[in-house]
């Protein structure tokens, strides 16, 4: 029952924020963006106050009143000031990179000041996930901050600017959106505590992770691209020659560079062919999960060793290629498949 | 932190300082590496010696100073643990509370000020503590913080007048350890003297009109009428039969003056007026020897009004009860003076002419007035002071004149009090201080009622006529403990100038900040706002309230004032923002010509607007503008082109 109704009251208030703060890749605070309640200390300073008033009246000392009320002033005039502290932060989603499933990844954050005035203390952080989170009474979790999966506290100074990293573990295989970002800050006087939770339109690209599988034979295609290579060892030393710009700095032959010589590149030839296609249709008997995951092993393997290789997806192929940037293509590939235009692409 | 110690110096016991430099030390030492922060066990361990000490020191944790000095001793304990943010705050909100208690003490202007500075040096303390890169002596937390407390000023002043001063909600513990000061309910000889070394101020009055010559001016505190083993002494109440409580009717005769008194605090219960009292403040009372009594301690500054007729005529008729009182004396004592007394009375008509002859007795014999008068035998202490040591000070002469008027049956007492005082040419004020104390006697004549007899004039003329320092000139004696008195310095000129300027400053603040209590409250705010009603008020705070947030409001977020944007960066971003909206979102690191191209192939009915809006932006952010164009143009142009852009989602 209970879990139910917070359940409710969750849903309730994410789609009241999702109103209220849509996603966004630029996000400049304001009245409607910042929640402003007192912290656990702007409690204990009103009991504070409170046995100050007291005091006050049953000693009949005009100059305790007179504090007392400066004091509940000071606290009264915080709001606008807490308020103004994040008031005209300018939160930009600068990028993120992607990441292997259930790795961590950096997130790029831009922090700017859009006002005169400086921000201090402003800290900057994802929450652990709903359901990881420890259940907290409603009471407690209304005047402290949950619990950051991973914050940074940052001041950016008036109309400057500031870029923070963040490195959070992402999901599965596909989008990983890291969710709302909490932003907070209980400057000046620690009595309250302004918060808001920002959508920064941030969407990381998550790879299957790579896991070994043994290939089966196919038994359609048999034959027809010639040999049937076997991953490992198909590559052979072939000699030194001289560097040439664009040399994978991997083939290097660090080796004569040590011994004073010139710069030299090992240079490899495949044994039986440079091209090789890896296939979808290779796995039979896997999940389709599992299927990535051990493409996306060969893709590495392959990488790694500097072939020529091209990648069959059922809907999509990538023609034979080598280096980075087919590295990437194959894995962004491999992590896109079979997802709608959920991400942006 | 060491400040806030400052205003508490004269009441705390010595070894709370060595806690605090104990506690200094400690951290000091700590922060350099040299030794640990306090363990638990150690903690402990001094909190209970800390609560241990108090005790010690006071007898008791309960009552103001024991708690005081607990607080400041917990506050330097605190600091050796001083290790989280957490800690910080305690040690903040402890040192408002240390402020707060300095003012349960002394309300004085300068306290006053000198505390205004120590919130404001803890505000920005506090503010330090949420500053990342905390220096400790950044300026810009010093003037946040003074800011802060600058705009809570004008709500803080309408709450202070608005806010209803309650009766005190329990009976809160007395200041039981704070010294009594001024006059006290018994007298024996050498008291007053010893009170007059103190050059304090007992009270300050304000005459509505002219101020009466400084020899009329007797303030009548205390009426002595019981004689007892050690000294003279008030009646008790429960010593006043029932009959007897309230005061007889008095018919005021004469002129009338009209002043108010402002007194410091006493922690005792009477009240000081001049004769044949009156007083419109609720709860004081008039008690039947014609003195002002207040029925709570004095413990802050208190201001009443009085009215005095000084002409009237008081009990001209005595009852039986009141007479057998006044002429009590303990009849084994004193035997020479009785026997002296007898004879005088013997050879006097009346008692006018028998009060003349004891006078002229004081003036006519070697009778010294003097500060530092000898002790007297404890056994006829008068017959030893009039036949022996002749050297005394007024409550002396006021002693040996009533018993020689009671031995022979005249009804007299002693009241006790203060005389005269010092005019305040800044703002026509009589200052009484201390050394103003003065005893004298009251004798009842029949017809006349109590009549007021001063056998100090007799001995001194010039103490009721020019006041003590000039009738002690002689021996030097005039505060001779306090050699750093600033009235010791009355003829400076420019510093007696300072000081009755200050003198007038404190009076101004005391009759109308401490002074100010619920009837006060009441007359101020009928005077301003006519009737008072609770919407009023209301309208009062919420009015106040508002505009203050607005102004503060205004003064934080005007000068925001985000930059326009404009130019390249502008544009881009509202072509990818519609864009966005139509489902297109940029990808990481994607250019506006690549999301261009997109969009192109998105919406190929659109191709040509894209691509044309993509070469506007182009030539923005190369700041070329379009042949005969300029930049604002431009962007004028790609805007029109973007709104006329039709793409479905």
């Amino acid at each position: 029952m209970a879990t139910s109704i917070s359940s409710f009251w969750q849903e309730r208030t994410q789609r009241w924020l999702a109103r209220r703060i849509p996603r966004a890749r630029t996000v400049v605070l304001d009245q409607r963006r910042i929640f402003i309640f007192p912290s656990a200390t702007g409690f204990f300073f009103a009991l504070c106050l409170l046995i100050m008033l007291v005091a006050a009246i049953n000693y009949q000392n005009n100059m305790s009143y007179a504090l007392t009320f400066l004091l509940a002033n000071v606290f009264v005039i915080a709001v606008l000031h807490s308020y103004a502290n994040l008031s005209g932060l300018n939160l930009t989603a600068v990028a993120a990179e992607d990441a292997f499933a259930r790795q961590r990844t950096a997130f790029r954050l831009r922090v700017s000041s859009e006002s005169s005035r400086g921000h201090y203390s402003v800290k900057l952080g994802w929450a652990v996930p709903e359901e990881e989170r420890r259940r907290r009474r409603f009471l407690v979790g209304l005047f402290s901050s949950p619990e950051m999966r991973e914050s940074i506290e940052v001041d950016v100074v008036a109309e400057g600017s500031q870029e923070c990293r963040f490195h959070l573990q992402v999901g599965e295989r596909g989008w990983y959106r890291p969710g709302r970002l909490r932003v907070e800050s209980v400057y000046p006087l620690g009595l309250l505590r302004c918060w808001t939770w920002v959508d920064l339109d941030f969407c990381a690209l998550v790879y299957p992770s790579p896991k070994a599988a043994p290939r089966q034979a196919r038994a359609t295609e048999g034959g027809d691209e010639g040999l049937q290579i076997d991953g490992i060892g198909d590559d052979e030393f072939a000699g030194i020659r001289d560097y040439r710009p664009g040399d994978s700095p991997r083939r290097i032959h660090w080796r004569s560079i040590a011994r004073g010589q010139e710069l030299l590149t090992k240079d490899f030839a495949a044994v039986v062919s440079d091209t090789c296609w890896l296939d979808w249709g290779a796995y039979q008997g896997l999940g389709d999960e599992d299927r990535l995951s051990a493409l996306c092993h060969e893709v590495l393997n392959y990488h790694e060793r500097n072939l020529t290789y091209g990648l069959r997806l059922p809907g999509k192929e990538v023609a034979p290629a080598s280096g980075d940037r087919q590295c990437k293509l194959a894995l962004r590939s491999l992590a896109t498949y079979g997802l709608t235009q959920e991400g942006g692409e | 932190m060491a400040m806030l110690l400052v205003p508490h110096w004269n009441h705390i016991p010595v070894w709370v300082l060595f806690a605090y430099l104990f506690a200094f030390l400690w951290r000091i030492q700590a922060f350099r590496g040299r030794v640990e922060l306090p363990g638990r066990w150690v903690k402990v361990l001094l909190a209970i010696a800390a609560a241990i000490g108090v005790i010690v020191s006071y007898g008791s944790l309960l009552g103001i100073e024991p708690m005081v000095a607990y607080l400041l001793t917990s506050f330097a304990l605190k600091l050796t643990e001083m290790s989280s943010r957490k800690d910080a705050y305690v040690v903040i909100f402890l040192g408002y509370f240390v402020c707060l208690t300095g003012f349960l003490f002394s309300q004085d202007l300068l306290l006053v000020l000198y505390s205004l500075l120590l919130v404001w040096i803890l505000t920005a303390a506090l503010i330090s503590v949420h500053q990342r890169s905390a220096r400790l002596k950044d300026v810009r937390h010093l003037r946040l913080s003074a800011t802060m407390l600058m705009q809570a000023i004008p709500l803080m002043l309408v709450l202070f007048f608005l806010f209803p001063r309650i009766p005190p909600l329990w009976s809160v513990p007395l200041k039981s350890h704070t010294a009594k000061t001024g006059m006290s309910d018994r007298l024996q000889p050498g008291d007053v003297s010893s009170l007059s070394q103190s050059d304090e101020v007992a009270f300050r009055v304000q005459f509505n009109g002219a101020i009466p010559p400084s020899q009329e001016l007797y303030w009548r505190g205390l009426v002595m009428s019981v004689l007892d083993d050690s000294g003279w002494r008030t009646l008790r109440y429960f010593e006043v039969p029932a009959s007897e409580q309230r005061s007889a009717p008095v018919t005021t005769v004469g002129p009338k003056l009209d002043y108010s008194i402002i007194i410091n605090p006493t922690q005792q219960n009477w009240l000081y007026a001049l004769r044949y009292a009156k007083t419109d403040k609720r709860y004081i009372r008039n008690l039947p020897d014609f003195r002002l009594y207040s029925p709570v301690i004095i413990e802050n500054e208190f201001l009443y009004p009085v009215s005095s007729w000084p002409d009237s005529r008081l009990e001209p008729r005595l009852s039986d009860w009141r007479r057998e009182v006044e002429t009590r004396l303990t009849v084994d004592q004193n035997a020479r003076t009785r026997a002296l007394a007898e004879e005088l009375y013997s050879i006097s008509s009346g008692t006018q002419e028998y009060v003349n002859r004891v006078l002229s007795f004081f003036r006519e014999n070697a009778f010294y007035y003097t500060l530092q008068p000898p002790l007297l035998a404890s056994e006829n202490a008068m017959d030893d002071f009039l036949f022996r040591s002749r050297r005394g000070f007024c409550e002396h002469y006021a002693y040996a004149f009533t018993v020689m008027m009671r031995s022979v049956g005249v009804p007299a007492r002693i009241v006790a009090g203060y005389h005269g005082g010092e005019i305040n040419p800044v703002n026509r004020t009589v200052i009484v201080h201390q050394f103003d104390a003065h005893a004298w006697t009251e004798v009842w004549i029949d017809g006349e009622g109590w009549t007021r007899v001063d056998p100090t004039s007799a001995v001194s003329p010039d103490r009721i006529l020019y006041g003590l320092e000039r009738a002690v000139a002689a021996e030097g004696s005039f505060l001779a403990d306090s050699p750093l008195s600033p009235l010791r310095f009355r003829g400076v000129d420019w510093i007696n100038g300072l000081r009755l300027r200050y003198d007038a400053l404190t009076y101004r603040w005391q009759s109308w900040v401490t002074g100010f209590d619920g009837s006060a409250q009441l007359d101020l705010l009928r005077g301003v706002m006519g009737d008072i009603s609770v919407r009023k008020s209301l309208v009062l705070l919420l009015g106040t309230g508002m505009i203050t947030m607005g102004l503060v409001s205004a003064l934080l977020f005007f000068r925001r004032n985000p930059k326009r944007r404009h130019g390249f960066n502008a544009e881009l971003h509202r072509f990818q923002h519609l864009l966005y909206a139509r489902g297109l979102a940029r990808v990481a690191g994607e250019g506006p010509s690549a999301l261009a191209e997109r969009a192109q192939m998105r919406w190929p009915n659109q191709a040509r607007e894209l691509a044309a809006i993509n070469s506007q932006l182009q030539r923005l952010v190369y700041g070329e503008a379009a042949p005969g164009l300029d930049q604002q143009r431009t962007v004028r142009n790609l805007r029109a082109r973007m709104r006329r852009l039709r793409l479905s989602p």
